[in-house]
Formats: structure tokens, sequence, C-alpha cells
């Protein structure tokens, strides 16, 4: 089997460190009771294993193809893997009762996101994009337009996707320029064209339902002038069947270093094709409808930006977790070179130090990016659901501060990881048939869409640290020295270890805190100089601080767990896994608080000339 | 103290599996009765007279006993049980088919699949599909032994003078009736749960070549695979694939052709019991995984396994 | 008609077990368990026949630890209507589950009772056997198809070297094997249903069976090690090595 859902440490997570037992208390959560939750990630690890992931190498290899009258074709089983997807209730897993959904904590639904993005990235953008769209749908729809598109796009019948990037419009969506002229009859006509449109075409759904960003011929420049808009691929008719095709369709697909079976389209919105004519006042375009109030398209993006970019953050703790995995089974067969201590015949080269030191550093990394994720979606969780308003507001604050680490953090570290999986493999790592190689290209897209690393850093720094004079990053630190006064009350020798590192660690943090808030008005080129080292020292010191707290249950169920507990293996292998993570990335901390605090002068220097 | 071994047969000749089973009897001690139930079996009843270390068969002739009906056959066996001490029959579908129901109705824990006989009431057999051995010992009265043939030799054919006797044959239960039986297709095993592979490499040098490996697939009831190798040339479809990103295959036998060994493909097939590999490369690394390797030109070699097997 | 099927929790198929160093069996704690894959393909026959209207109600039962409680939510996820759970710690060998079995059925009165043809933990291959004795049922073992009409089944049975197909009376016993069908995967909601769904739980002395073993695990140890690979001069070689000492063909 090509992946193995790491479903038991998936339920150490949810169950020691992100509190499932606390979270299903909460009103709307009873369902996610443990033996359910149990049931859902055997079941799921299975569907995803057999299923998805035999589709991950043949999807790279056959990619999805556009033809000449602008349909894609994905690679073969995909279409037939979707529809026991949808028939399987994935997509629903998150989403409300009332169109279809199982209505689950994100805790949960975040084990999901993680188990089919290992499986099969390519294809998990599809239903991923999807959420997106019905998250909006939700959020801003009217009831019709939820009774309309929902059950439907819950059911995984149709598929969503979100268009906001234009050609001039990437990283700042304010430069959108799509236009969309209201009709008599309350549909907009959009023209324009989109690019980069995940699953913006394809085979596996009977309609497509794009969010779409574009301007009013009235509305003003710049951000607050933007609206979205739903526009289906085929409008649907007042009984729910399928009606005309819609004026938009796919100019091209990208060719892409990687996720080569999702298909990127550039879509045309108005180009007078499909069977949708012109509207009513003679303007060509697409038609769209409105999605709540004009002028308000970007601010309802940027809350469901927080979802999307929280699945990207999870795309990217799934593919090193693949990437370790398979690095793992390579290591255990292949037989190099002696032991450094002197062996009779060559060894696997599991057997050496620095093949171990690379393995470690890859699960290390995966396990607390895990760790962090999950938290922060159990923080979600209560921050919908909790009853006191004061605890809902905490969390969110806790949970707005993790995004753009869960994003920026574990999409950069599972480029490290994909990288040494890579070199793990030796030669063969760089043989494309091998397979390490495509989990490389795929990490690779992940710093990149849905913001960039240094969006994310800017997010952090501007939004989350500097607006609250660095108070939820301290209340965090605080729950950091909290964990590190129970390391130091343990006589356990890894304990102390990882209780001396994570406390010099959230040292560094805070220093890198007060200087983010404390200059952010003063010099702040120098502050944005420093924004990715911040966020990568905050992944690190909260990634650590989970790591900690791990290996104190672990140490707590071997030191007084039931007998099965004090003998399992997971245990032990957690308390060193962490003792790993303090030794060799809490490390970093000290480097990057460096860089953050004292290296803005060297990446500032230089004019422009001197490039 | 004596043992009743059900004969495996089809009312015309004994089947080979009785051989073995008779081995079986004799180490649990005491005289080995032979029950041949079936329909017309005289042929089969003389066959299992001539078997050495048998004293005496037992005919049981009715026309409900033509196809082994499990019903039919317990019920038999069951009336007969009050002599013997040790009831045995092949591991067999047939056996296994009958024995549980004859065990149960002798309120009897039924031992399946012994390898080894111990002592009179304590036998091994393979537990968790062969990756552990258990010793078991039986506290009932009568041992209900099914017995893996491939755990002991067949008893000689031939060379023994047992008694043959007609015993009363017990009424058809009529709960049950046979329809047919097709023989085995031709058609190979799927390569995923096959218990044989015949798998061939780049060596085959050809599509067109692969076809030497048929007779001998067909030979063995073996699945047909190949390596990446072969694949990526195109001699065979994908799904034929065995390695690391094809099938991850663990049956009896696996039988290398013209494969070198890479990494990938041992990672897909290193777990099979039984590795044969034949490749004209004496260094080939398929050789260090497989317990018999043979050096030499396929094109010669495989027809002459054809042959040899007969 | 209803149709009984009962299910047993086992080491999970892809775990690589290990022999326990004292020999007292295979290391079991911190292992992976799930439904003996047989008994999914029962559980999968059985669903089948309610979907083509043949059986109105599918029981699954478990017998043993209390842990088989979630094997029987994965029945009931999986579709089964109800369970029963016939608790023991007691190390349980065919005989008394088939004694166990036998006792629900004479309670529940099915018309079908579709077991897996072995578990892929003893490998002993007799419980339906049995449970068919108890009940004085005909049996169909190895079933690779299955058809119902007329208070009778119609089963195709693998057997050594080919097909064979008998009809039986019902109530009748059937014993899947691989080729019966390919078990769906678990809906999410249906795990969500299952929930709802009602488990009873029995005692074995609630149904009057004695389950005390009968047979008496001495050791257990691990199969002797592949020897260390050998070239072979010819073919003649090579197939008697295969016939006589690896025994393989
Ligand atoms: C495969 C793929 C799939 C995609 N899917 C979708 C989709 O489904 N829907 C959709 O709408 N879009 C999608 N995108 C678009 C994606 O979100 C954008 O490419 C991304 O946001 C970056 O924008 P850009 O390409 O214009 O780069 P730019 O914004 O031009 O960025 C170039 C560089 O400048 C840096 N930079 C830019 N602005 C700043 C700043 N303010 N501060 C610091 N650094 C800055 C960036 O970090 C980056 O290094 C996809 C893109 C790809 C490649």
């Amino acid at each position: 089997m090509s992946y193995v859902a790491p479903v038991k440490d998936m339920k150490f997570v949810i169950k020691e460190l992100a509190g499932l037992n606390t979270l299903n208390q909460l009103p709307g959560c009873e369902d996610a009771t443990e033996d359910t939750v149990d049931a859902i990630l055997e079941e799921n690890a299975k569907f995803c294993g057999d299923v998805l992931a035999p589709l991950n190498w043949s999807g790279d290899v056959e990619h999805s193809v556009r033809h000449a009258d602008g349909s894609v074709t994905t690679p073969k089983g995909f279409k037939e893997a979707f529809k026991q997807f949808g028939e399987g209730g994935w997509q629903g897993l998150h989403h409300p009762v009332d169109f279809g959904g199982q209505g689950l904590p994100k805790l949960v639904a975040t084990t999901g996101i993680e188990m089919i993005n290992s499986a099969n990235l390519s294809f998990a953008l599809c239903p991923l994009l999807s959420d997106g769209a019905i998250e909006a749908i939700l959020l801003t729809g009217t009831e019709q337009q939820r009774a309309t598109y929902l059950p439907n796009m819950v059911s995984a019948k149709w598929t969503g996707t979100m268009n906001l990037t234009e050609p001039q419009a990437g990283s700042d969506l304010s430069l959108v320029r799509s236009r969309a002229v209201p009709q008599p009859d309350a549909s907009y006509r959009i023209s324009g064209q989109k690019i980069f449109i995940t699953w913006g075409e394809h085979d596996m759904a009977e309609n497509l339902v794009h969010l779409v960003l574009a301007r009013t011929p009235t509305a003003p420049a710049g951000v607050k002038g933007i609206s979205l808009f739903i526009c289906p691929k085929f409008l649907v008719n007042p009984d729910g069947s399928l009606g005309k095709r819609n004026d938009v369709f796919c100019a091209s697909i990208e060719h892409k270093l990687g996720i080569k079976a999702s298909p990127t389209a550039v879509l045309v919105f108005g180009d007078g094709k499909g069977e949708v004519g012109v509207g009513a006042d003679g303007t060509a375009g697409a038609v769209g409808y409105l999605v709540g109030e004009e002028n308000r398209g970007l601010e309802y993006m940027f809350i469901m930006m927080n979802a999307a970019r929280f699945a990207v953050g999870m795309q990217g703790v799934a593919v090193a977790e693949r990437a370790y995995q398979k690095a793992v089974s390579f290591a255990r067969d292949r037989v190099q070179g002696r032991a450094v201590e002197g062996s009779a015949a060559a060894v696997t080269i599991i057997h050496h130090p620095d093949v171990r030191r690379m393995l470690m550093t890859m699960r290390a990394l995966t396990e607390a990016a895990r760790a962090t994720g999950y938290i922060a979606a159990a923080a979600s969780d209560a921050a919908h659901h909790h009853p006191d308003a004061a605890v809902r507001a905490d969390n969110q604050a806790f949970y707005e501060y993790l995004v753009p680490i869960v994003k920026g953090f574990s999409t950069e570290m599972s480029l490290e990881v994909a990288s040494l999986g890579v070199q793990v493999h030796g030669g063969m790592g760089f043989i494309e048939e091998t397979g390490a190689a495509q989990y490389y290209r795929d990490a690779r897209i992940l710093t990149i869409y849905e913001g960039t690393t240094a969006i994310q850093a800017n997010d952090l720094v501007g939004r989350k640290t500097a607006r609250d004079g660095g108070k939820t990053a301290k209340a965090i630190i605080a729950q950091v020295r909290s964990t590190e006064a129970e390391l130091a009350a343990s006589n356990h020798a890894d304990l102390k270890v990882i209780c001396d590192q994570l406390g010099r660690a959230s040292k560094a943090l805070e220093d890198a805190v007060e200087f983010v808030a404390g200059s952010a008005k003063s010099d702040i080129r120098a502050v944005y100089a420093g924004s990715v080292p911040y966020l990568m020292l905050a992944g690190v010191v909260i990634g650590g601080w989970n790591m900690a707290r791990a290996a104190l249950v672990a140490q707590a169920k071997i030191a007084a767990g039931t007998e099965a507990e004090k003998r399992d293996p997971f245990y032990a292998a957690k308390i060193k896994t962490a003792r790993f993570y303090a030794d060799h990335i809490l490390t970093r901390a000290g480097g990057l608080r460096a860089s953050i605090v004292g290296g803005a002068e060297g990446v500032l220097a230089l004019s422009e000339e001197q490039f | 103290m004596a043992s009743l071994v059900i004969a495996e047969h089809d009312n015309a000749s004994l089947k080979g599996a009785t051989l073995n089973t008779v081995t079986a009897a004799v180490k649990c001690g005491g005289d080995v009765h032979v029950l041949v139930a079936g329909s017309n079996c005289g042929a089969a009843a003389a066959a299992a007279a001539q078997i050495a270390g048998v004293s005496k068969v037992l005919v049981a002739d009715a026309p409900h006993f033509a196809d082994a009906l499990a019903e039919n056959v317990a019920a038999q066996v069951v009336s007969m049980a009050a002599a013997y001490s040790h009831i045995l029959a092949p591991a067999t579908a047939n056996g296994k088919n009958i024995l549980p129901r004859v065990a149960a109705l002798l309120d009897c824990q039924q031992i399946s699949e012994i390898i080894a006989v111990e002592a009179p009431d304590t036998f091994v057999r393979p537990i968790y599909a062969g990756n552990a051995l258990a010793t078991v010992q039986s506290s009932d009265a009568k041992k209900i032994i099914t017995v893996r043939t491939t755990g002991f030799d067949g008893a000689a054919a031939t060379g023994g003078s047992a008694a043959v006797e007609t015993v009363a044959a017990q009424g058809d239960a009529g709960i049950s009736a046979f329809i047919g039986r097709e023989v085995a297709k031709s058609e190979r095993p799927e390569l995923a749960g096959a218990k044989i592979i015949v798998s061939g490499g780049r060596g085959m040098g050809s599509g067109e070549n692969f076809k030497i490996l048929e007779p001998l697939a067909d030979k063995l009831g073996a699945a047909m695979g190949a390596s990446r190798a072969a694949v990526d040339a195109g001699f065979v479809p994908n799904d034929w694939q065995v390695g690391q990103t094809g099938k991850i295959v663990a049956p009896t036998l696996y039988i290398a052709v013209g494969i070198s060994g890479a990494i990938q493909h041992l990672a897909g097939m290193k777990d099979s019991k039984t590795i044969v590999a034949i490749n004209k490369d004496p260094e080939a690394p398929i050789f260090s995984v497989a317990d018999y390797g043979i050096v030499g030109d396929l094109f010669t070699l495989v027809p002459e396994l054809i042959a040899e097997l007969g | 008609m209803k149709v009984l099927v009962p299910v047993k929790r086992v080491v999970d198929y892809n775990v690589k077990v290990r022999v326990k160093a004292d020999q007292t069996g295979v290391e079991t704690a911190n292992v992976k368990m799930s439904m003996n894959p047989f008994d999914e393909i029962a559980v999968e026959e059985a669903m089948r026949l309610k979907e083509a209207g043949i059986a109105t109600e599918v029981i699954a039962v478990s017998c043993g630890v209390a842990a088989c409680g979630e094997t029987l939510r994965t029945a009931l996820a999986i579709g089964a209507d109800r369970a029963i759970l016939v608790e023991t710690d007691a190390d349980l060998q065919p005989l008394a589950v088939a004694k166990l079995l036998a006792a629900v059925c004479k309670k529940e009165g099915p018309g079908l009772v579709i077991l897996g043809k072995q578990a892929i933990d003893d490998d002993a291959n007799q419980t339906g056997q049995m449970l068919a004795a108890l009940m004085g049922w005909p049996q169909a073992t190895f079933a690779s198809k299955v058809t119902i009409a007329d208070g009778k089944a119609q089963v195709t049975r693998e057997v050594d070297g080919g097909l064979e197909t008998i009809k039986i009376n019902l109530p009748a016993i059937v014993t899947t094997d691989l080729r019966l069908n390919e078990p769906r995967y678990v809906t999410l909601p249906n795990i969500m249903k299952a929930k709802k769904k009602p488990m009873e739980n029995h005692k074995p002395a609630d149904l009057g069976v004695d389950v005390a073993p009968r047979l008496k695990t001495l050791k257990v140890t691990e199969p002797p090690k592949r020897s260390a690979g050998i070239k072979v001069p010819d073919i003649k070689t090579l197939v008697d090595k295969l016939k006589n000492e690896a025994k393989v063909i």
C-alpha cells in the first residue's frame, strides 16, 4: 500500500492534544464522540488508501487534458473515484446537516483533509475548492441560493471553484478587473478573464459552481469595489434541473511543475459562447448572481480565506506525511554501505546515522505541524460552539493567530520534508518513477497559492501581532511557559532537555514579538524584512510546544496508563521524537530570532540598482 | 484406539490427499481405517485397500453420497464414530466442508490443518496465515482433525491389503442437492490473490516472447506478472506490474523470469514464500532474494521447466 | 427473511504478527484490530440480499470481548440493522462460538446465516459448518455466488479444481469465499447512522452455553526461517526442490 493514514497519531493528537472529549461536550459537537470519530478515521483511511492513493502517480503521468471545445478530461480513474467520494458522503463531513452534510467539528474534518491530501493532492484540491465555495454560499448566499446550490455541492454532484486571480491581480486582489453588469431581472452579466483556476473545468461533476470576484460598473476603485458572484457552468432551472450552458469556458490549462492531475484553468467569461446569449440590455457575458451585498466581495473572501489557508496548511502536513512514509519504506529496503561501527556485510540504509537524522527531521516536523493544525481546528470549533462569549473570543484570536502559521509554516516545512524525502532515496529519488520527486514537485505549489508565505507573514505581522500589540502572541507564550513548568517538574531525562530547549526558543519568540509589536510604527520596513523568519519562528516554537505536550502525555501513559499503554511503543517513540524536535528544530529558534531582531540591515541595504 | 480416515475420491479413483492423511493417522497410533463414502465407489475403495498402513476399508455406497454433500457424509461418519479415537480428513475443500460438521455433532473441537503430530492428543498447526505455529493439545474424547497435506508425506499407494467391508449407509438427509460442477476455467487467477505467479522482465525481450511463459502459468495455475521494465517497454499491460508502484504480491511461489531484481520490483514481491529466479546474469540482484536460482538462457530453461513439470 | 451475520474481531489483515517471546501466543496488545475480511464479504452479501428485497432485516452478531462492539459498529455502518454482542473474556474456540450462535439463531429464527469461511487469526474454518450441524440445517461453504428463490438457496461453491453448485433448503448456513463479492466502502452518513442502531448485549451464561475451551495451546512459535537461497544446476533439481523441499507445487 502506498499510503497508510497515520490513524494512531491522528487519534492521539485529536484526543490528547486537541481535547476531543472536551470539544464534544459543546453544543452542536455532541456527535463527535470518540468511537464515532475512530470509526470515521478508520473508514476514511481505507477509502483514501485503497481508492485515491493508487491514482496519485498515474494522475501525475497522465495529467488532465483540455480538448479543442474547452472540455477537460481528468486522468483515468479520477471520475469514478470522485463519484465514490461523493457517494461516501465525505464532502459533507463538516457541512451543515440541513444541506446533507454531517455537521461534524472542524477538528474531525481536518483529519479528512489530511488523509485525502496525503492520498492524492491533485484530486483533493477539487473537494477543497468546493469546501471554499460551499462556505461562501453558506456565509453570504440567500435562502434560495443555498437551496439551489448547496445540496448538490455537499453531495459532490457539483463542484465549486474560487475565481479570484487575474493576470494583473494575484497577491493583490484589489486590482481585479472582471466586470459584472446588473440586469433588470437582478442577475448580472460577467465578463473578463480569470487565471490559475483550480479545477476550473473538468469531467467529474455534472455542474461547476464558480464563485467569481468582479466589479460592477458603479463600484469604487480598490478593495472596496469588488463583489462576489455565483456563476454556474450550467444555469439551474427553477425545478433544480440543469439548463443552459453558461458563457464561461476554459481557454487553456497550465503546464505545471506539480499537481499535474489537477487542471489549472484559464477561464474566459463572456466570450459569446454557450447558450445564454446577451442580457436584456444587450450586455454580453456569463450569467451571474450576486452573493451578499455589492462591493463586499473581498471582505467575504477574507472570512473564508482562513478556512482555505488552513486547508492548504494541512496539505503541507499531508504531503510531508506521504513523503515520510515513502522514505521510511525505501530506507528499510535499500542495502548500501557498511555500518560506521562495522558490520559483516552492507546494511540497509536506515542503519546509517545520517539517514536516521533525515527521517527523524521529516517525522518530527510532520508530527509537530499536524499537532499545531489540529489544535487550531479545535480552537476554531470552540470559537464557534462555546457557550461563553469570552471563551469564544479567546479561541477565535488564538485560531486567527495560528492560521497564517499553519499555512506558512506547514507548507514551508513540507518543502524541506519532501526534499529530504528525495535525498533519502539517493539517485532513485531524482528518478521520477520512484515517486519521491512527485511529492517534492506537488509540495512546491503549497507555499504559493492561497497567499504566498510572504502574504501569510504580512498577515501575521500586521493583523495578528502588531494590531493587538502582541497580546495574542504573548498569551500563547504564556501557555508555552506553563508547559515548560510541567516539564521542569519531571525527572525524565528527555523531558528535561525538551524543557531546556523550549525555554530558550520561547524566549526567542518573545523577543521577536516585542520587536515586531514595538517597531511596527517606528521601523516598518525592518519589521517586514523579518516577517517570514518571524512566521517560521512562531511555527517552530508552537510546534515544539505541542511536541512537548505530546511528550508529557506519553510519559504519563507510560508511567501510569493501562498495561497496554505502558508497553505501547507509540508513546516511547513520541517522547524521542519530541526530544529530537527539541535538539534539532527548536534550536533553529535562536538563529531566526537573530535574523528578525537584527537582520533587517542586510536585507534592505542594497539599492535596487545593486541587484 | 483406532483412526478413521475419510477418503478423498471421485468414486472412480482415490485422490492423493488421502495418502498424506493416512500418514498423519498412522502417527496418531493405532489401526487406521479408511471410509469411502460414495456412489458406485468400488474402484476408489479398492485403491484405498492398497494403501500401506491401512488395516480396513469401510465402504458406504449410496446414490446420495455421489457428490459428497456435507449433510449426508457427516451423518455417515457420525454413525460410525463410536469405534474411533481419531477421525481425520485431508484439509481439502471437501474435508474442510464435512469434518467440522462431524465434530460439532460429536461435541468435539476440531483441530484444523495440522502439519505435525506431537502426541496422540497434541498437534502443530499454522495460524495467522502461517506466520506462527501453534502446538495444541485436545481434551476431547475424540480427536477430529483435518490434515494439511504438505505437512505429511504420502503413504505408499500400494503394498497394503486391507479388508474391504461394506457398512450400512445412512439415509439421505434430503435438505441439500447437488446441481452441477464446473471444472476450473483456464482463465488465470488474479495477480493480487494468486498462489503462484510467473513474472517476466525486460529479459523477455518482447511482448511476443511473453507467450512462452503462458504454458508455464497454465500448468501451475499461476497468475502472470511483470516487472516495471517490461511494462514500460510495452511488452505487457500495466496491470501486470509487480513492484512498489504496481501490485504488491506474496504468493507461495513466485517465479521471476528474466527479471534483474531492481529494488522497486523486490519491494513488490519479497514477501513471497518461495522465490525462483531464472536469469542469465549470475550477478543479478534477484538472486539475492531467490530461494532457488538458476543461471542460464530463459528461452531454453522455461521450455525445459514446462516439460519437467509434465 | 432475517439474515444473521456473525462477525469476528481479528488482528488487521495488514499487520505483520509477532510471536510473543514467552511463546504464549502472538502479540495482540497495541495492534490494529479489524473485522475479519471474510466477514466483511458476509455483511456485504447480506446487504445485497436486503437491497434485492430478499432479506428483511440484517442482524450482526459478534462473540468475544467488549471491544467486539466496535466490529459490530462497523457492520452496522456497512448497513446491518441491529447487532447482538455476546460478551465474554473467555478464550472462545469455534465450537463454543457455534454454540453461542446456535443459541442466538434459536431466539432470532433467521432464514439464512452468512459467515466468513474462516477467520484470518486462527484459520480454523469451522464455525459455519458447526453451526449448521448444531441447527440441523444444510450448509453451503466457500460460496462464490448465492441466489435465493422458492425457499431455497442455490450456491456456487469454490472447490478444489473448480466450482460446484448445490441447492439447499432454507434456513441454511452459507460461508463466504473471497470472490463472492467486493465489499463496499463504508459511507460517512452510515457511520453516523450506525451510532443510533440498537446493540443487544448477552453473556454466554444467559444463553446457557458452556464456552470452556477444549484445546489447550501449549506454545506458539515462529515458523522456521527461510533458508538462504541457493543456485541450482538444472531444471530437474529445481523442480525436485520445489516439490519436495519447498513443497509449493
Ligand atoms: C497551481 C495554481 C493554482 C491556483 N489556484 C487558484 C484558484 O483556484 N483560484 C484563484 O483565484 N487563484 C489561484 N491561484 C493563484 C494564486 O493564488 C496566486 O498565484 C498567488 O496568490 C500569487 O499571486 P501571483 O501569482 O500574482 O504572484 P505575485 O503576487 O505577483 O507574487 C510574486 C512574488 O511577490 C511576493 N509578493 C507579492 N506581494 C507581496 C507583498 N505585499 N509583500 C511581500 N511580498 C509580496 C510574493 O510573495 C511572491 O514571492 C493558483 C495558482 C497556481 C499556480
